[in-house]
């Protein structure tokens, strides 16, 4: 009874923190999508007078250029969840596949592997966003996922070999192969089922450090180039002039720290849902 | 008689360690076939060896022929269709050896499929489901219905096993293999386990290697017994003989204390 009582206030706070996950990145996902079809002002035309505090018609205020801030910020989720979805996609695919392929492999492929994935991790990924961009000869939307994504998918290709590894010590991967189960079935019915939930929970918390990762790319120039108002940008075109208009990177900031903030909640959220033995049992 | 399993000659090594030496065992068809020793005497190693499945790291030689097919030095990829249909597992700890985030009768299902593809026997859902229905009765099982959707986590350790064994079942094999299959169970539910296996293997005509430390179980469901100590075969006869003229050391040692044991359950009786 007691562990009864100690899980249901747990359980209680998990899914409010799910429920508050859910919403920020809904919120964001809802904005997102709108920008395709509409927003408030023409992004790139005047809107207003030059720098000007928010207000009923400009709720964030403009830019130098006399641009309505708000619009601008709401085309920058759209780029944010574009890039985080992106390079956690890249990042999965390749992370997953070679991270279960580093766990089956023999010793030598496992250990070339298990180092490339550190040295990878070790590699500043500024320093590998240039690379990408160098090598792709334009700084653009693509050349941030891609750099993110190859970041992302050391991670998970780390993680996911020791998630795999244990996993395939277990005694009922023995008993499958000795039923007959061959590899893919162990893959596809054993094993990513078992390293699913936590495998899920790092692509959440992924994609919240890539879109914060993406705003930092933009900020040097290594991003999506204009006109495409990534927060990145908008932060530090606020720079020069926070001083005078302090909501031009107040604005972008707390878009950045809403969306960051409901991901990692909605990581912290799926952890506890995501493994029926800590779900209520019948 | 065809033998089952033949092994002649198996030697398992961890580098320059010998864990089993020269062990010579054969099973024919619809022989029970007890392997008994102490704990790290290489009865578990000879029974994964016998498919092939040893953990990296160590190596077998001689000779391991499972149902007409010679396992060592085999590629994996040609034992995967001899798993399953020449021979099944049961484990020792049925927590471990079911997947925790699988209910229990898609793990089931999963051995049913497989077997009825290979036999080419019809594989529709509803035929495998009733299968799964069929075999978790034959195990004895309450409320087949219930268990089926439960996950390992939610049922009893004997459910839990019972449950392995239908899995087992479920691949008609020739050869059961059952590790220690009582030993993380209670006393009364061990008896219970063990009853049910030996009349399923009666029934279905299966051969049974029954790998145990404890004599008087192991006693109790198999015909012929082997010894083991540190690797090697020290003793091997009918498992009367063996229980009542125990000719080596080791198995007197282990028959009296099994005897020691059964006088102070009767003096605390």
């Amino acid at each position: 009874m007691t562990a009864v009582a100690a899980t249901e206030p747990r359980r209680m706070r998990a899914s409010l923190t799910l429920s508050v996950g859910i919403v920020l990145v809904g919120l964001h996902v809802v904005v997102a999508l709108l920008t395709l079809v509409w927003t408030p002002y023409d992004p790139a035309g005047m809107a207003g007078g030059r720098l000007e505090g928010p207000s009923l018609a400009h709720w964030a205020g403009t830019d130098r250029l006399g641009r309505d801030l708000f619009t601008q910020i709401m085309i920058g989720s759209r780029i944010a969840l574009t890039v985080g979805a992106g390079a956690v996609g890249i990042g999965a695919l390749i992370g997953v596949t070679l991270g279960i392929l580093a766990a089956f492999a023999t010793r030598f492929l496992d250990d070339v592997l298990a180092a490339a994935f550190d040295i990878l991790i070790a590699f500043p990924t500024l320093l590998l966003a240039m690379l990408v961009v160098a090598a792709t000869d334009s700084a653009s939307l693509f050349s941030a996922i891609l750099a993110l994504g190859l970041a992302i998918s050391a991670i998970v290709g780390r993680l996911t070999r020791i998630l795999a590894k244990r996993v395939l010590e277990m005694d009922y991967i023995t008993a499958a192969r000795t039923a007959g189960t061959s590899w893919a079935g162990i893959v596809f019915i054993h094993l990513l089922p078992n390293i699913w939930p936590t495998l899920l929970v790092n692509f959440a918390l992924q994609f919240g450090l890539a879109v914060i990762a993406e705003a930092s790319l933009s900020y040097l120039g290594l991003g999506a180039p204009p006109p495409n108002a990534s927060w990145g940008r908008l932060l530090q075109e606020a720079q020069g002039t926070v001083y005078t208009a302090p909501f031009g990177a107040i604005a972008p900031g707390l878009a950045l720290v809403t969306l960051v903030i409901g991901m990692n909640m909605l990581a912290d959220g799926l952890r506890d849902i995501g493994d029926p033995t800590r779900r209520r049992s019948r | 008689m065809s033998a089952v399993l033949e092994i002649e000659n198996l030697s398992v090594r961890s580098g320059e360690t010998l864990l089993v030496s020269n062990l010579d065992l054969t099973i024919g068809e619809n022989a029970r076939v007890g392997l008994i020793g102490e704990s790290g005497s290489g009865k578990s190693l000879t029974a994964l060896a016998a498919t092939g499945l040893l953990p990296p790291g160590l190596t077998a030689t001689g000779s391991v022929v499972l149902d007409g097919t010679e396992v060592i030095g085999a590629r994996d990829a040609d034992l995967v269709p001899l798993r399953g249909s020449a021979v099944a597992t049961v484990f020792q700890e049925p927590l471990t050896a079911l997947d925790p985030l699988m209910r229990m009768g898609s793990q089931i299902y999963q051995p049913v499929l497989r077997r009825r593809r290979r036999a080419g026997e019809p594989a529709a859902r509803a035929d495998i489901e009733a299968e799964v229905r069929r075999l978790l009765e034959r195990v004895a099982l309450p409320d087949p219905d219930r268990i089926a959707n439960a996950y390992p986590f939610e049922v009893s350790g004997g459910q839990r096993q019972r449950v392995a064994i239908a899995m087992a079942l479920a691949c008609h094999p020739k050869l059961l293999i059952a590790d220690e299959p009582t030993t993380a169970l209670d006393v009364t539910t061990q008896a219970e386990v063990l009853d049910l296996m030996a009349g399923l293997v009666r029934e279905e005509g299966m051969a049974l290697l029954f790998i145990g430390h404890d004599l008087p179980v192991v006693a109790r469901i198999v015909d012929d017994v082997t010894v083991m100590r540190r690797g090697e075969v020290v003793e091997r006869g009918p498992v009367g003989t063996v229980l009542a003229r125990p000719e080596h050391d080791y198995t007197r040692t282990l028959v009296a204390a099994a005897d020691a044991f059964d006088r102070a359950l009767g003096a605390a009786r």
